[in-house]
């Protein structure tokens, strides 16, 4: 993915699932995209109905049968929720918003995709997408094919399984997390107003990691910390370096760090520990190619699965 | 950047469970050949574990496993394509396809609304009652037309009481998880009822004839099992079940509501708007009671298949359901992947490969004492309530039966008592959203989480198998088995 690619718009999916950690994601994407240059997509992902699991007879038979008796596809209402959330938030004020709605052919599905989006004067989207896919992950990363976005905001719904679970069955954040090209941001009790902690570690990823963080951090007006921890006494000075740099080049575009940290020890810990003081912990992903990524998992990935409060890898 | 630059590695890790299945069925193949088991024996005995690998993660679309299966059978095996071929289609998979025919005829006919009529009818409007009367309703169609049917055909009337009643689904979480459990787990208890009721008690009938049966034989006439003889034994065990179904589930769960009156007036209007039953549903009714008619006295003489096939062909003939609706309803891969499965416990019969397994579990059995008589029946039933939580149940029988019905003559017990234990304990499946058809499709209305299964799951396992194991030692011996 290039710059060129991604469209001048701000566009942030939010996936929901019903659970009160998805309302709490989405009053944060309602912040950050309160701009009329930001769209926000609602996402909600149906498994495919399919008859494999149900004793040869396809789920869509009952699945037909549910909608002559008027009864709505799963999802809907979850997205109808998300929808008049975004009108108390007063995202969607104004009476000049157009509604339209699409519908499109999934193979294997009867009912396929479903969307209405909202779009007024300006040019503002509010979308709402109920989307048909093999598996939750899938269907996210499909939706990013469709409509590239700059961030993806996914409630963490349990703990992360470790290792040995999530080789049966890798959770939804985790994959999102790996697969996607753009930030994903994974909300744990995800709260507005205490701040992004953004960690760098000196590379050039991390520095535009950096930029770009401080960017999405100065649209929800959110107040910016640095941080950097050193693995032993002898790397302090190049940590506290790599955080100046980082300062300078955000005080070069203007925007204010209130504190910078440095810290020693094994970077996992020292993030984690320190974490919950902020809204939000940024890491860049980590320079690893695809396969040592995938099986050594990196810093940021390990801080994902184990941090008590949100976590986004920045893309 | 599309999924597909990084699909290569993706696509390795995706499938990771067929290749490992792979290695493990290459390893198998060039290990040294274990004492007792003949070479063609080993073969059959890889190509099940690799397809029982297969069949529980998944990897790839399930129909694959059944296509494998067959190129195993001629390439590794050397047998006749012509007689792979011949010996995929028996009368239990002519009855898994008729059946599922039958199935989607059924729910096209919109009998559902009558039937939800006829439940708050009779129940009043009192929670528990109209729970208890679901599970007694889908309990009774479901013996005889099988789990998913009904599973269709009532979870509208499900999701319309709980909708009727409130519609913010934190409020009715409870009742939602008391009601679409009473339609599935109703329906679950009940498919060991009849032979009908499953795939699964189809293909230990046709597996008890294939293994026992002689014609020259009279000894051997008890086991062709009618679907009447299958009845008295399993028919009592399912009524007994129905009110445990909910006891249990008003044990896990506690309904906000404990009467749902204006939901159930709300559903009496919307029912009655669909006026009197006219011609067309009394066809439909008196076509599946001559279905049932049929399997009842004549399957002993033309099969139970041919008569599922027949009705639904009269269906067909009588223009109650379209052709197309029959084709997007039934979901073939399955009956391909029966017909294999069943395919392969034949060759594992054949070869000797269910004999050698089978004296391997007794041996690990007998330091616990439960190589015979009670604790066997017990350890039987564990097998394959393990089993059939990890994969389809019909799919588990026809993998296990082989190896159980070779367990009880080498134990020296009867094959028809481990015969019912092993069709009956498939039905176990309560733990999981993919254990049972009736599961999955009330999962698809997206009122349950996958934890709930688990939750209430374990108790229903227990109580079932309790069940079972009482009516075993103490009803079965009454019918003279």
């Amino acid at each position: 993915m290039n710059e060129q690619d991604v469209p001048d718009r701000f566009r942030i999916l939010v996936c929901l699932d019903g659970s009160d950690e998805c309302y709490q994601s989405l009053r944060y994407a309602a912040k950050l995209g309160s701009g009329v240059d930001a769209d926000i997509v609602l996402l909600y992902v149906r498994p495919t109905d399919q008859g494999l699991r149900s004793g040869g007879l396809q789920v869509r038979v009952a699945r037909e049968n549910m909608l002559k008796w008027g009864i709505e596809l799963p999802g809907i209402q979850y997205l109808k929720k998300g929808r008049d959330m975004l009108k108390e938030l007063d995202i969607m004020s104004g009476d000049d918003w157009k509604e339209e709605v699409a519908h499109t052919d999934v193979d294997g599905d009867p009912l396929g995709d479903n969307k209405i989006s909202y779009v007024n004067e300006q040019g503002k989207m509010v979308v709402l997408k109920l989307k048909v896919a093999t598996d939750i992950a899938t269907g996210i990363l499909e939706q990013w094919e469709l409509g590239e976005y700059d961030i993806i905001i996914l409630g963490a719904s349990s703990r992360w399984k470790g290792m040995a679970r999530s080789f049966w069955d890798p959770a939804v954040a985790e994959k999102v997390a790996v697969h996607a090209p753009c930030s994903v941001l994974v909300a744990r009790d995800l709260e507005i107003g205490h701040g992004h902690l953004i960690c760098t570690d000196g590379s050039e990823e991390s520095m535009e990691m950096v930029r770009r963080d401080a960017v999405l951090a100065s649209r929800c007006e959110c107040p910016i910390s640095l941080m950097s921890v050193a693995l032993d006494v002898e790397d302090e000075p190049n940590a506290k370096d790599n955080v100046e740099k980082a300062e300078k080049m955000l005080n070069d575009l203007g925007i204010e760090v209130v504190e910078s940290l440095i810290r020693v020890g094994n970077p996992v810990d020292e993030i984690i520990e320190i974490g919950p003081d902020y809204s939000l912990i940024v890491m860049s992903e980590s320079s690893k190619p695809g396969l040592k990524r995938f099986f050594m998992g990196s810093v940021a990935f390990k801080v994902m699965e184990n941090a008590h409060n949100s976590v986004m890898i920045a893309r | 950047m599309t999924l597909g630059t990084w699909l290569n590695l993706y696509f390795f890790w995706e499938k990771k469970w067929f290749f490992i299945a792979m290695i493990v069925g290459a390893f198998m193949l060039h290990m040294p050949l274990p004492q007792g088991l003949s070479p063609e024996g080993l073969i059959v005995l890889t190509m099940s574990v690799v397809s029982v690998i297969l069949f529980i993660t998944e990897p790839v679309p399930l129909p694959t496993v059944a296509l494998l299966i067959i190129v195993g059978q001629v390439v590794l095996m050397g047998h006749e394509s012509s007689d792979v071929a011949k010996s995929l289609v028996t009368d239990s998979v002519l009855f898994i396809a008729g059946s599922l025919m039958l199935a989607v005829a059924v729910v096209k006919q919109k009998l559902d609304k009558r039937i939800a009529w006829l439940i708050v009818r009779v129940t009043g409007t009192k929670t528990w009652r109209v729970c208890l009367g679901i599970t007694v309703v889908s309990g009774l169609l479901a013996s005889f037309v099988g789990e998913h049917t009904v599973a269709a055909m009532m979870l509208p009337v499900g999701i319309t009481l709980i909708t009727l009643t409130s519609d913010d689904p934190k409020k009715v979480r409870n009742l939602a998880a008391v009601l679409l459990f009473s339609i599935c787990y109703g329906a679950s208890v009940a498919g060991i009822g009849t032979p009908s009721g499953g795939a699964r008690n189809a293909i230990m009938i046709g597996y008890w004839k294939e293994f026992f049966y002689d014609p020259t034989n009279p000894e051997t006439f008890k086991f062709i099992v009618s679907y009447v003889d299958w009845m008295i034994h399993a028919y009592p065990m399912f009524l007994i079940q129905v009110p445990v179904v909910t006891i249990i589930l008003f044990w896990s769960f506690r309904p906000e509501y404990r009467d749902l009156s204006r939901a159930v007036v709300k559903l009496r209007n919307l029912i009655e708007e669909e006026g009197s039953m006219k011609a067309a549903d009394w066809m439909s009714i008196l076509i599946f009671f001559l279905v049932l008619v049929g399997w009842i006295f004549i399957s002993g003489d033309i099969g139970m298949g041919t008569v599922a096939v027949a009705g639904a062909a009269t269906f067909l003939v009588a223009g109650l359901v379209k052709w197309e609706d029959i084709n997007s309803g039934v979901n073939w891969g399955v009956i391909l992947l029966y017909a294999a499965a069943i395919s392969l416990g034949l060759q594992m019969k054949e070869t000797g490969a269910a004999l050698w397994v089978a004296e391997a579990f007794l041996n690990t059995l007998a330091p616990l004492g439960a190589n015979e008589g009670f604790g066997l029946w017990a350890a039987v039933s564990v097998l394959t309530t393990a089993v059939t939580n990890m994969m389809s149940n019909g799919a588990a029988v026809a993998v296990l039966g082989p190896i159980v019905l070779k367990i009880s003559t080498v134990a020296g017990e009867s094959p028809i008592i481990i015969g019912y234990i092993t069709a009956i304990s498939s039905s176990f499946a309560y733990l999981t959203v993919v254990g049972t058809p009736a599961c999955t499709i009330v999962y698809a209305s997206g009122y349950l989480k996958a934890t709930d299964f688990l939750m209430v799951g374990w108790k229903m396992t227990i109580a079932s198998t309790v069940i079972m194991l009482v009516a075993a030692k103490l009803y079965w011996p009454l019918l003279g088995i």
